[in-house]
């Protein structure tokens, strides 16, 4: 009888709160058995005990370990059961993995941030976790765009982002105006040019949709940014977590070990990487 | 270090696997009809034994790395520690399966993390080899660098001479063995040794006379070449235009390594597992919303041929592909993995003639 360590195991979470941020997106935070530390950008496996598991990266500040904070959308099997549950259920926790923003190597330049749809969750994290240390940032941009204004995540909370430092900006636009929205209408890469951004000094992070990154990329490439300096998320089918099941390989990469952020000189001459 | 030949009868052999099999499971391979399978030792059934012939059916792997296994579920307060027992000794096993072993052990013993139930079934498993006695059309391990007699990673290799056994020492779990029953074990002499040779010379000539009439390329002639036809995509729409997604190929490959997660739930319990999985199947790279980076069936088609000829290469200067000929018999779209090389190499698809 030999005892290993078991990569495939769950640690119990109990849901502390749930937030309800659109008609398909909540926002869940668990307070695992033990704390789970962990740096943003990383991504972790939510299970529903006996049912499934899907990765997601946690949108919560990643000073903080013993409580975390998942946004989710309700798209598919398991995020539509996660959807149903509520304060005091326990689901899984798995992880963390993968790699984080290199937010050290950011410090005295400008971070150039866009975002859309749930895609603003890791990048949730990404903020808190430029905000610890905000001084230590030339400029934080945030350029967010969601579909209508209910598709819009952390909506009271944006507004305190907006106040957080003078070296803080933000800007939302949604796709489709109506008349309760007073703000910007128009493509998320429409406004990418709005702000000042020192291209030299600066990098971007990108995190949405794969048509939204695409574009985004290249409006990014567009404004001088180089390939090394942009930071993409890539979605794929990351099952163990650990490089072995093979599902999530993207080129020579797993993202779930190599990413799932890379930089756009990683990807670039791999074939159908927006797909 | 273990360069010390033995000799042992086939009878004496057949008692080892007796006294072996009271303190662990031992699989041998059994003749059905064309076929050879692994199954558990059975006395009574020697003369079905066969430790000789090519690969079994089944491979390898599928003992270190069972097809469905469960990995949490036994209590519902689990430890966090997989808990495995149980020794097993594989005999029989051929070159193109151990020559699998490399790529993996680089996928569940490397990394951050082992894989703690293939560690277990690897450093649990002893491996009796044994040479090819003849080859078939469907082989062509020499084209994939690999050779119709073990050389490495085995404890104990056999070569079948009449009926005696050269025995080849390959560890020191082998030679445990061959210290611990000493009296089945005789020295070998030079003669015993010329004869291995001039049989491994024979099957050899057949593997290289079914590769050059096939014209199957060699590795080196297919390296770089997968990059060079990804973007080929008649040829890959050709080659998939007779699969029926049945992932038969993913699943006998020695090499192919993939798994799915899945959760279950009984009223006692709730348990996770491991099964294997195939990458041709139409969800194996699907996310979250139903979005698909490989929806059509020639781009899983050639992703199954970018990560043996183009991924493994790069990250483990290895071809993930050993000529064992498994996936040729199994696709019942008669898709021939040689004629995929060929065509990689050349930018043609000829598909092959039903025979």
């Amino acid at each position: 009888m030999t005892n290993y360590k078991n990569p495939y195991l769950f640690i119990e979470a109990q849901i502390v709160n749930v937030t309800t941020e659109t008609s398909n997106i909540k926002t869940f935070t668990l307070k695992p058995r033990e704390a789970i530390p962990f740096r943003a950008g990383q991504f972790m496996d939510v299970s529903v005990p006996g049912a499934g598991e899907a990765p997601f990266t946690p949108s919560s500040n990643h000073n903080i370990s013993e409580k975390l904070d998942f946004t989710i959308m309700n798209v598919g099997r398991v995020t539509g059961l996660l959807h149903r549950m509520e304060k005091s259920d326990t689901v899984g926790l798995r992880g963390p993995y993968g790699t984080a923003y290199p937010i050290d190597e950011w410090k005295n330049k400008e971070v150039f941030i866009v975002g859309g749809g749930v895609g603003l969750a890791p990048l949730r994290a990404l903020l808190y976790a430029l905000f610890n240390n905000v001084g230590d940032y030339k400029k934080i941009i945030l350029k967010y765009g969601a579909r209508t204004s209910r598709d819009i995540v952390y909506i009271d909370e944006i507004e305190t982002w907006k106040r957080r430092a003078a070296n803080v900006d933000v800007g939302i636009t949604v796709d489709v105006g109506d008349e309760s929205w007073k703000g910007n209408v128009g493509l998320v890469t429409t406004v990418l040019k709005d702000s000042h951004v020192d291209i030299n000094n600066a990098v971007s992070i990108v995190c949405g949709p794969p048509i939204m990154m695409k574009f985004v990329t290249f409006k990014l490439l567009d404004m001088g940014f180089k390939d090394s300096h942009i930071y993409l998320s890539m979605e794929k089918n990351m099952s163990c977590g650990i490089g072995k099941c093979g599902h999530c390989r993207v080129g020579p990469y797993y993202a779930c070990k190599d990413g799932p952020v890379f930089t756009y000189d990683k990807l670039k001459s791999l074939p159908n990487i927006w797909d | 270090m273990y360069n010390k030949s033995y000799i042992i009868t086939k009878s004496d052999l057949f008692d080892l696997f007796a006294r072996l099999a009271q303190m662990n499971r031992v699989f041998v391979p059994y003749r059905y009809n064309d076929n050879l399978q692994f199954i558990e030792f059975d006395p009574s059934k020697e003369s079905a034994i066969e430790l000789g012939g090519i690969r079994q059916s089944q491979p390898f792997k599928s003992f270190l790395n069972p097809a469905r296994k469960m990995v949490s579920g036994k209590e519902k307060n689990d430890s966090g520690r997989a808990s495995c027992t149980g020794q097993a000794i594989v005999a029989g096993v051929k070159a193109c399966d151990l020559s699998s072993l490399i790529l993996q052990d680089h996928v569940f013993l490397k990394g951050d993390c082992e894989d703690p139930f293939y560690a277990f079934h690897r450093h649990n498993t002893l491996i009796i080899s044994c040479d090819c006695t003849y080859a078939k059309e469907t082989c062509f391990c020499l084209a994939m660098e690999g050779r119709p007699y073990p050389t490495k990673d085995f404890d104990l290799n056999l070569s079948l001479q009449d009926n005696l056994f050269v025995v080849e020492v390959g560890s020191v779990k082998g030679m445990a063995i061959v210290n611990n029953y000493k009296t089945f074990f005789k020295d070998c002499k030079m003669g015993d040794l010329s004869g291995r040779d001039s049989m491994r010379e024979n099957v050899s000539l057949q593997v290289k006379n079914f590769i050059e009439k096939r014209g199957t390329p060699e590795a080196a002639a297919i390296n770089g070449n997968m990059k060079k036809s990804y973007d080929n995509l008649p040829f890959w729409q050709d080659v998939s235009s007779t699969c029926v997604e049945c992932g038969a190929c993913n699943l006998i490959c020695p090499t192919c390594h993939c798994f799915l997660l899945f959760d279950e739930r009984s009223q006692q319990r709730i348990g996770r597992g491991k099964v294997w999985d195939a990458c041709l199947y139409k969800t194996f790279a699907k996310v979250a919303g139903g979005h698909n980076p490989r929806k059509h069936l020639y781009e899983r088609m050639r992703n199954r041929f970018d990560k043996k000829f183009a991924f493994f290469p790069e990250v483990l200067d290895y071809f993930a592909c050993t000529g064992c000929g498994r996936c040729i018999e199994a696709c019942p779209g008669d898709i021939d993995i040689r004629e995929v090389l060929k065509g990689i190499v050349t930018g043609k698809w000829n598909k092959p003639p039903h025979d």
